[in-house]
């Protein structure tokens, strides 16, 4: 109820954002005699996206130029759909970790959306077209994600990517245990990854006896009825508790869990504690052991959202290597290559090239683990993360293949509309340097005398 | 009990030394990129005693000679990082195994040389990429110490080290973003804190000098009193009589000119460090003949208005006026084996290939005046080399072999010793 009154709202929303951002979008567009790496489809060489209304219209060889279409000519450039970020922290305020409590599912990364963070137009500059901004890990079961499109330049609520399954931030390990904060403080539970998992399975039993108190309270009204009997006491209904009601919808299945986690072990005790309360795990993030457990996550169905090579930071994250993302698609799990970070989100791609490197990765599904794979871990692959046919024109412009060491992002598309275009970038600093230096002469030129009498 | 297991751990992860060191070797068939002359393909390298003897086609191997074929491989002179803690640093968020920051604002006292791990784990995956000899140095304070400049490779510190000491630091005073437009601003600028903060530093050097000059005075004048020993002061000396280069991290396109102003009046042997506007002053910086050590490029820019790509522009344009420049990977030696693809995005923008490869070995050797030794193939220098698949600036290009003082490399270490073991876990 609660997540389809939000997607409820959101659709009214992106009426209004369609009509005020889609510029673009109202003529047809051609990108014309590129590159396209589809990613479903094989790479088509010279070819053409016919976009419509911010989608794919068509993909091919000499599309033909419908009325009224703009066009681009991408003069050989290579066009891969746009990058998907599945673990990020941009376009939101604060430091997004709620410290006040064990237990925060409660809040909701979609209240402190800031559509003026900077990292958004960075981000769009390393192709990346959306992100999944999330809650902290610091705490067991945290709060709540969003998927967002990098629409630069609008209101909050038109960043959020409509129809993206919601999602909740949960948290294994040291953070949670809080084993690198410095200094006193009150002591805080949990302290170790024994306390972490009591804690989550604690909260399950809290959510499940919430749901059974509001069960039979719901049942009770019901036997009443509408025409209930003179005389008859009605019941009074349970505390309403915005906590558990998250929980009790964690445990219905309505929210996809994404499990921050190190250890393959501590992955291992999540796995089974999800399976024994029923509960849907989709995802670990950083994961940096999973390559010791991919038979366990293919067979639980669980993804890994990983790094390429971010490692030693911290005693959790020392037991892995770089050919851990490669040896995880190779033995069939699900990875996605996250950033975690606005500066690493620039380069995406270049992380997916590392997984040719270390571990011997096709290009294919290096180009997977930061387009397709993160989509399907979103549950926004039907819209995103290949170059199809009435999926959303999302698409990034490289000068180079997307994996070669000297590729330069060119453009940057999200919904048809371009929201960088390095041309235009260089473009205009020149326009400023040369207004600048026509400012400097004039202010250095010597002041005409007058000429006698006139004013 | 964690920590003696992390020790433990550690330990095990030992630097990449050979068992068996032939007297000489001969590399045949590579194409070798000597860097300070043209590519040979189909060129051969001959290894003696540790230094490269000869370059050509062609060449005799010596009697007992081990002959590698190298068909397909190319050849390079080993990198050189510009600034790194590696050997200082394990684990970030572990302090016990971090060890190039000290307390204190004025520590020129202090060498790296007296701490580095020659068996650190960040040396072995360092390496990969085929960097053989980095710049470590302290970190933190007004004067954080003494670099060294180390191979990659070595039993013990002193077999490691081309340079025990090889630069002092300072660690130039930042002028803060104004927090708000407007008047307060105006103020604040007029205030110019930074200068202030130079001038503390020039104090101090001055206080330096004059301990100096006495002492000097008291060694040939037995009527002048001896001063009380100053360690800082003392190691001050090579500095501030120009024999040795002192690193100058600096960031903003002010401090630039207050950096460079600051080395002039105090006539100092300077590298800068950092320069993330350097572009917006690089015609001053090639005037001052100050060489500039590019740090990590996995940063955004200094400040917005420098525009998106100005960490990248940056190398470009201070290429372009002529500064001489070299990489480095910055403060995480975990992310060491990266230099190269940070020379990689350098070129990506704008900055021309042969260029970058100058920056990754000769031109480092010149900033820090070992290039007799290190920096190109040529008879005579160091056999600090490696042969790779392809261009070693592409992510994909692997390092097959290397070579350090012209002992050849295991090039194990801790990833691939990990990767060995658990890619043979069975697939259920």
């Amino acid at each position: 109820m609660n997540k389809r009154s939000i997607t409820g709202i959101l659709a009214g929303l992106f009426v209004i954002a369609g009509a005020v951002s889609a510029g673009a979008a109202d003529k047809p567009l051609l990108l014309k005699n590129g590159n396209i790496l589809t990613i479903s489809g094989g790479t088509i060489q010279g070819g053409d996206i016919l976009i419509r209304d911010g989608k794919i219209a068509a993909v091919g060889q000499s599309l033909a130029l419908p009325a009224g279409a703009e066009t681009i000519d991408l003069q050989g450039q290579w066009v891969m759909p746009g990058i998907i970020d599945s673990h990020s922290h941009i376009a939101a305020e604060g430091d997004l970790n709620e410290m006040g409590d064990l237990m925060t599912p409660e809040v909701d990364i979609k209240d402190v959306l800031n559509p003026e963070d900077i990292n958004i137009w960075y981000a769009l500059t390393g192709g990346v077209t959306s992100v999944h901004t999330m809650h902290g890990s610091a705490n067991p079961i945290g709060g709540r994600g969003i998927v967002l499109k990098l629409r630069w330049g609008v209101k909050s609520e038109e960043l959020i990517f409509a129809g993206a399954p919601l999602t909740v931030k949960w948290a294994l390990g040291e953070n949670p245990k809080r084993s690198n904060m410095q200094g006193p403080g009150p002591a805080h539970y949990p302290q170790s990854r024994m306390g972490v998992e009591a804690s989550i399975r604690n909260e399950f039993e809290l959510a499940r006896d919430y749901m059974r108190r509001w069960d039979e309270y719901n049942n009770k009204t019901k036997e009443l009825g509408p025409a209930k009997k003179p005389g008859a006491v009605l019941p009074f209904p349970p505390r309403k508790d915005f906590r558990l009601e998250v929980v009790a919808d964690i445990l219905r299945g309505k929210y996809l869990i994404r499990c921050h986690a190190y250890q393959a072990e501590e992955m291992l005790s999540i796995m089974r504690l999800c399976r024994e309360y029923g509960v849907k795990l989709v995802c670990f993030e950083h994961g940096l052991e999973g390559y010791r457990i991919t038979n366990e996550l293919v067979a639980n169905g669980v993804a890994n959202s990983t790094f390429v090579d971010f490692w030693a930071y911290k005693w959790e994250a020392l037991q892995t290597m770089p050919h851990s993302a490669a040896l995880m698609a190779k033995r069939g799990v699900l990875v996605a290559l996250s950033s975690d970070n606005a500066e690493r989100m620039r380069r995406l791609f270049n992380d997916a090239a590392k997984t040719v490197r270390f571990g011997g990765l096709s290009e294919l599904e290096a180009l997977k683990t930061i387009t397709i794979n993160p989509a399907k871990i979103l549950g926004i692959d039907k819209w995103v993360g290949t170059i199809e046919a009435g999926k959303d024109a999302d698409l990034a412009v490289f000068n180079r293949h997307p994996l070669d060491p000297f590729t330069v992002c060119e453009k940057t598309l999200v919904d048809g509309k371009v929201y960088f275009d390095r041309a235009k970038v260089l473009d205009d600093r020149k326009k400023a340097e040369d207004e600048k230096k026509k400012k400097e002469t004039e202010a250095k030129k010597p002041k005409e005398k007058s000429n006698g009498g006139e004013v | 009990m964690k920590r003696a297991t992390i020790l433990g751990i550690l330990l095990i992860a030992a630097a990449g030394l050979a068992a068996a060191e032939p007297a000489a070797v001969l590399i045949k068939n590579a194409t070798l990129y000597p860097v300070t002359g043209p590519a040979v393909p189909g060129g051969d390298i001959l290894i003696e005693n540790g230094k490269i003897t000869a370059i050509g086609k062609g060449l005799q191997a010596p009697a007992g000679a081990e002959v590698m074929d190298a068909t397909g491989l190319s050849v390079y002179p080993g990198f050189i990082d510009g600034f790194t803690h590696f050997g200082l640093a394990e684990i970030g968020a572990i302090p016990s195994t971090v060890d190039y920051l000290e307390t204190g604002k004025e520590n020129p006292e202090l060498k790296v040389a007296w701490a580095i791990n020659p068996a650190s784990i960040h040396f072995g995956t360092g390496r990969v990429t085929g960097t053989t000899a980095a710049l470590v140095t302290p970190a933190g304070g007004t004067f954080p110490g003494m670099s060294a400049l180390v191979k990659m490779d070595g039993w013990t510190f002193p077999e490691m080290q081309v340079k025990e000491i090889a630069t002092g630091l300072i660690n130039f005073p930042m002028t803060p973003r104004p927090p708000k437009e407007g008047a307060a601003v105006q103020q604040e600028s007029k205030a110019d804190v930074t200068s202030k903060l130079v001038d503390k530093i020039k104090d101090y050097l001055k206080e330096a000098r004059r301990y100096l000059e006495v002492k000097n005075l008291s060694a040939k004048d037995p009527k002048v009193a001896a001063p009380a020993p100053n360690p800082k002061y003392e190691a001050l000396a090579p500095v501030l009589n120009g024999t040795l280069p002192v690193i100058i991290s600096v960031e903003k396109a002010k401090d630039i000119e207050l950096a460079i102003k600051f080395v002039k009046d105090e006539k100092l042997k300077a590298i800068f460090r950092g320069c993330a506007q350097g572009f917006q002053v690089a015609g001053k910086i090639k005037q001052a003949g100050i060489p500039v050590i590019i740090d990590s490029l996995y940063t955004g820019p200094s400040e917005p208005e420098d525009g998106y790509d100005a960490p990248f522009r940056n190398v470009v344009e201070l290429a372009r006026a002529g500064v001489m420049l070299c990489f480095s990977t910055g403060d995480d030696p975990a992310q060491g084996k990266d230099l190269p693809h940070h020379a990689a995005k350098a070129v990506a923008f704008g900055l021309d290939r042969e260029e970058a490869i100058k920056a990754l070995t000769i031109n480092a050797a010149r900033i820090f005046g070992v290039d007799g030794r290190l920096g190109s193939l040529e008879p005579g220098k160091d056999a600090d080399l490696f042969l790779a698949t392809g261009d070693p600036l592409d992510f994909k290009t692997e390092v097959k072999v290397m070579f350090i003082n012209g002992r050849k490399i295991d090039m194990a270490n801790w990833w691939e010793d990990l990767y060995k073991k658990w890619k043979a876990r069975p697939i259920k």
